[in-house]
């Protein structure tokens, strides 16, 4: 084994006696399968307080709408730069609607230590311990490509990922975003050969950080902010030229008459998209 | 031979882009800070080499926490190593 993952038999063996708590010898007595959907239920509903807390800053962002467009159209042409200021004014404001990063992490953890719960299962489950779920899927730690019922389950997986993706992206650019939808897809081939259980745990993390994003937008009423994008048009050389010296203090140009039509059409099609 | 010397960075770079491509698209989410966290862990082990960028990527891992404020933050603009 990885020395990696023995810094994680602490973790391992809490988890252990959660879901032996959770499952069928234990105290709540739920079968392995539902005892997995409750601990992730259990991990999501700790990091209910960050959500909270995301959702109150992107509603005090709504006081800033104005401004921050006024960033993003001063700063269309540059990348770097828009999301430098746009940081900025977040800091100077108080507000982000950005979630951080540490918080994440303590997903990975706990779902690489469910990996190995699930990689030893008689170490937790005894023999006669009902292993299906919801009457297809006949065991919850056999591969996934086992039975066909993995296969629907896959398919779920993708498009709970998918959605998650769509809620937890506002903040990124185009690219990385498409890419971040294709790649889900391409794991299924990597995917088929983990347990049932582990796909349950990422199904179910998902329609939770769906749900999530649904009770955002609904207490945020307003659209965020349209995720940065890189335009498709350089930017003309020579106003490029003339202003990246004094770019530091002075605002860039307004944008030039030829480029308005091409924005309200780019934005019509956010729309069209969403 | 300085390519011999920076391998140890590299690897770590290698690791980021791993992560980037793997558990990130897992668990998707933003960064409240410019550049993002993965961003600024490749740029600081680029240069600052393996063990320094390790400590200033976990070191901004830790400050991306729900209490920060976020914001514009450069490896260059860091002062734990001078």
């Amino acid at each position: 084994m990885i020395p990696l993952f023995h810094i994680l038999e602490p973790l391992e063996d809490i988890l252990s006696a959660i879901l032996d708590w959770l499952g069928p010898q234990g105290t709540v007595g739920l079968t392995w399968a539902w005892s997995i959907v409750a601990l992730t239920v259990i991990v999501r509903l700790l990091m209910v307080p960050l959500a909270v807390k995301q959702i109150h800053s992107m509603q005090a962002m709504q006081a800033h709408m104005p401004e921050m467009k006024a960033i993003q159209q001063r700063y269309k042409n540059d990348k770097q730069k828009r999301n430098e200021e746009l940081m900025k004014f977040y800091r100077d404001n108080n507000v982000n609607p950005a979630a951080p990063c540490l918080p994440l992490l303590f997903q990975f953890p706990v779902f690489i230590a469910l990996y190995l719960v699930l990689r030893h299962p008689d170490d937790l489950m005894h023999s006669g311990d009902q292993r299906s779920w919801l009457y297809i899927v006949p065991d919850i730690t056999e591969h996934a490509n086992a039975h066909w019922s993995g296969y629907l389950l896959l398919v779920i997986y993708v498009a709970s990922q998918l959605a998650s993706t769509y809620f937890m992206s506002t903040t990124m650019d185009k690219t990385q975003r498409t890419l971040m939808m294709i790649l889900p897809v391409a794991f299924v081939p990597v995917l088929v050969n983990f347990p049932v259980g582990l796909v349950i745990y990422w199904v179910t993390t998902n329609l939770w950080t769906v749900g999530q994003g649904v009770v955002t937008r609904r207490l945020v009423p307003r659209k965020p902010p349209p995720p940065p994008k890189r335009s498709s048009r350089t930017p003309p050389k020579s106003e490029a030229e003339r202003d990246g010296a004094k770019a530091e203090e002075e605002p860039a140009p307004q944008p030039s008459a030829p480029a308005a039509p091409k924005r309200v059409r780019r934005k019509k099609k956010r729309k069209a998209r969403r | 031979m300085t390519i011999i010397l920076r391998l140890p960075a590299y690897l770590g770079v290698g690791l980021v882009y791993a992560y980037r491509y793997t558990l990130g698209v897992l668990f998707p989410g933003g960064c409240k800070y410019h550049p993002s966290c993965s961003q600024y862990a490749i740029d600081a082990l680029r240069r600052y080499g393996l063990v320094r960028g390790i400590v200033l990527a976990g070191w901004r891992l830790l400050r991306c926490n729900p209490w920060s404020k976020g914001g514009v933050d450069y490896v260059e603009q860091q002062r734990l190593f001078r």
